[in-house]
């Protein structure tokens, strides 16, 4: 009971915390500036251009909105589910990510006014036998999580007969189908349209069903930036700026004129090097991002790592209790839901945001933290029982002991471990590029779903990694050496 | 200081379990400044036991033990401190392996702050030359012989300028021509007046330099006399047993 409301207290101690830094900063008089998520992977409305800028549909009309309506924006590319987590969770201020209006969506957000109508296609691998619905009885259909796509493919299964898989990303979506493990998939028909004129090898075989609109989203108490939204998309409508920005990225219709817009955002050399040399900026900065998450994390998580091996040590039972149940938890726990819980779970309890580097850092300290934890242990197991007698026979102390006997010891069969761990967080940071964290896989995707081609800037991603590995895992058999001469 | 006579080690009724195996039962054993006292008794009789619990290595079940009048499970006896003055030789001599004889020799004393660095290598020398061992300071443990290594053991226990040594098994793991060396610097301690409790199977030694033998079954003493007494007149037929076993061996 005691301990309990200890951690209670605890916890409530660090929200404070959170809530004073956060309201210590200066209020703005001036101008508003709202934190707006979108999506990562959905060109023409939402795309990194090959100069890695974030560009399309939405992020043009938002910052037009915010320009004739006098605040300002900074859009974060999350993902579409992370945006609408980061929503809920009060992380971020709105979502423009070709979000569909549906009442559930209504019930849960304030939602905009239309400002782009769509429909639902199905799209098949280019050549397919398959035309119509009735002939999907049976086969395996590729959806997206959370979109109104899906939902209406889902809302038709029964009736047509089909089975489907479900993507995070439309990108991976779209493979499934060219690859021939998916007949088909759904999705809105302007991205349809929008992959296939970038080259992707799908036609469109339905009329667009289900018609909806795309629409911003806010929580329900921020009327002020809806209000404020709603007036500037009336106003670029009337004075023609909202027809510019479609036309940027749609052309006027054409596939033709499509292939032109494309041109100012896409890499014109499409060959491996050609694409390599186009996007070796972007890789490199996702693979510093990489880099600097790992430095950060492999420092704290050896840091935590030592501290929690040692207790586990203590001739303390209260001590190793603890060492004990945080291996347990955070050894157990998989890397992904992890990063999802402390990224949108925990703001929603302490009610304040929790930035996604900071958000990543803490998973991958509190993770690699507990697989170091338990081989520091281990290692110091493993020293011999008659070192720690020795040297309390002399009479040192058991702190003294542990530090000038036993861990130069246990250290030296550590080693190894560490040198692996440090291997396996570099590659753990991959899985971050899921609350949203530009590194090196991130990075990728973000490439891919504009230029769509998976296969080489995959194996560009995977080249990369393999080379600092290999960097890596030299010097560290060089350090290994040094240590255990 | 201390006076001929006193009791250094009492231990008053001591019972130790481990678990539901009573392994040492209402033991009463007092050992006199100066004496050297020797157990001995068959494997699993809880020789071991009785010396490490002598240091506060293992706790008592029951009963008390008091060093120097200090009873070592009270909380306010600090445990390090009576330890800094109880030697204590290791069947497998426990040297710190990633450290030179040397340093062996003077971490207690420097870590403890009983002496600076440079007294306590001096020192730590003089014992090296006491032990035979002068030329092997800059060595790793691993580099020497099992019979030099323990003679390292007991440099490195005097360093701390103990009054009482306990010693168990300290010749056991070692090739018979080694063990020579390690027996005469005990000789040479017990002629200079030093504490001891010994743990030994080498009958001829113990004959020589023990006032008291005490021999152990079961978890408690059997018997217990002068080396004349145990040896040549044992009243028990356990320790007559035993001692048929081992000098015949
Ligand atoms: N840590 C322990 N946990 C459980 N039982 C133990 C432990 N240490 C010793 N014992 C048991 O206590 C009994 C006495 O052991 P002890 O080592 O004191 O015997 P010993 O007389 O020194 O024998 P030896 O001549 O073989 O060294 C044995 O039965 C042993 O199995
Ligand atoms: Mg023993």
């Amino acid at each position: 009971m005691q301990r309990k409301s200890f951690v209670t207290g605890l916890f409530v101690i660090l929200a404070g915390l959170f809530l004073t830094l956060w309201s210590a900063k200066p209020a703005q008089a001036a101008e508003k500036h709202y934190t707006i998520g979108t999506d990562v992977t959905y060109a023409p409305f939402e795309f990194a251009n090959e100069k890695n800028q974030y560009v399309g549909i939405d992020i043009d009309l938002m910052n037009a909105i915010a320009k004739t309506e006098g605040f300002t924006v900074t859009i974060k590319p999350v993902g579409f589910n992370a945006a609408v987590q980061a929503l809920e969770a009060g992380q971020i201020d709105g979502v423009i990510a070709g979000m569909s209006i549906t009442p559930e969506r209504q019930e849960k957000f304030l939602m905009s006014k239309p400002y782009y109508n769509v429909g639902v296609v199905m799209a098949v691998k280019q050549g397919s036998k398959i035309k119509s619905l009735k002939q999907l009885k049976g086969q395996r259909v590729a959806i997206k999580t959370g979109t109104a796509a899906a939902n209406y493919a889902l809302s038709v299964k029964d009736k047509y007969g089909f089975t489907t898989v479900t993507f995070d990303d439309s990108n991976n979506m779209y493979q499934d189908v060219t690859t021939g493990n998916s007949v088909a998939c759904f999705e809105d028909s302007p991205v349809m349209q929008y992959a296939i004129n970038t080259g992707l090898k799908l036609s469109i075989v339905t009329k667009p069903a289900n018609p909806t609109g795309y629409g911003f989203a806010t929580n329900k108490k921020n009327t002020e930036l809806m209000a404020q939204f709603n007036a500037g998309l009336k106003k670029l409508k009337a004075n023609g700026q909202y027809t510019k920005i479609l036309q940027k990225y749609l052309g006027t219709g054409s596939k033709k004129s499509q292939a032109a817009a494309n041109k100012k955002t896409q890499e014109t050399d499409r060959s491996f090097f050609g694409l390599l040399k186009a996007n070796w900026g972007t890789l490199m900065g996702g693979l510093q991002e990489t880099l600097l998450v790992t430095v950060v994390a492999i420092i704290f998580a050896t840091i935590v790592g030592i501290l929690v091996g040692l207790l586990g040590v203590l001739p303390n039972a209260f001590a190793r209790g603890i060492s004990i149940t945080f291996i347990y938890i955070f050894r157990g726990l998989p890397l992904l839901v992890l990063a999802l819980f402390i990224y949108t779970g925990v703001p929603s309890l302490i009610g304040a945001k929790v930035p996604a580097f900071l958000a990543g850092i803490i998973t991958l300290t509190l993770n690699e933290g507990a697989y170091t934890a338990a081989f520091v242990k281990g290692g110091i197991e493993a020293v011999d029982v008659g070192q720690m007698e020795a040297a309390r026979s002399l009479g040192l102390p058991f702190g003294k002991a542990l530090r000038k006997v036993i861990l130069p010891q246990g250290i030296r069969i550590m080693v190894p471990s560490f040198i692996n761990q440090f291997i396996i967080t570099l590659k753990d940071t991959s899985i971050l590029s899921i609350i949203g964290i530009l590194e090196l896989t991130q990075s990728g995707k973000i490439i891919i779903a504009r230029n769509m081609e998976g296969f080489k800037i995959w194996t560009m991603v995977a080249l990369i990694y393999l080379v600092i590995i290999t960097l890596l895992t030299w010097l560290s058999n060089w350090v290994q050496k040094k240590v255990q001469a | 200081m201390t006076e001929e006579n006193t009791d250094r080690v009492q231990m008053q009724d001591v019972y130790k379990d481990y678990g539901t195996n009573h392994v040492i039962k209402d033991v009463n054993l007092n050992v006199k400044n100066n004496e050297v006292v020797v157990l001995i008794g068959p494997s699993g009789a809880g020789k071991s036991t009785v010396l490490r619990m002598i240091n506060g290595l293992e706790t008592t079940t029951k009963g008390h033990i008091l060093i120097d009048g200090a009873d070592i499970s009270q909380p306010h006896v600090d445990i390090n401190r009576i330890r800094e003055k109880i030697g204590m030789v290791f069947q497998h001599f426990n040297l710190f392996p990633h450290m030179t004889v040397l340093e062996n020799v003077i971490l207690a004393p420097v870590e403890l702050k009983k002496a600076d660095k440079a007294t306590a290598t001096a020192e730590a020398r003089k014992f090296l030359e006491t032990v035979g061992l002068t030329e092997k300071a800059d060595a790793m443990p691993a580099s020497l012989s099992g019979g030099q290594q323990q003679r390292v053991a007991i440099a490195r226990a005097l360093a701390m300028h103990p009054d009482i040594m306990l010693f168990d098994e300290p010749t056991s793991a070692l090739d018979p021509e080694m063990v020579g060396d390690v027996l005469q610097v005990m000789r040479q301690l017990a002629q200079q007046g030093m504490t001891m409790v010994i743990v030994t199977h080498e009958m001829g030694f113990a004959k020589e330099v023990a006032d008291r033998v005490v021999f152990f079954d079961g978890g408690q003493i059997l018997e217990q006399g002068t080396p004349t007494e145990i040896f040549d007149h044992p009243k028990e037929e356990r320790t007559q047993s035993f001692l048929n076993k081992v000098l015949q061996a």
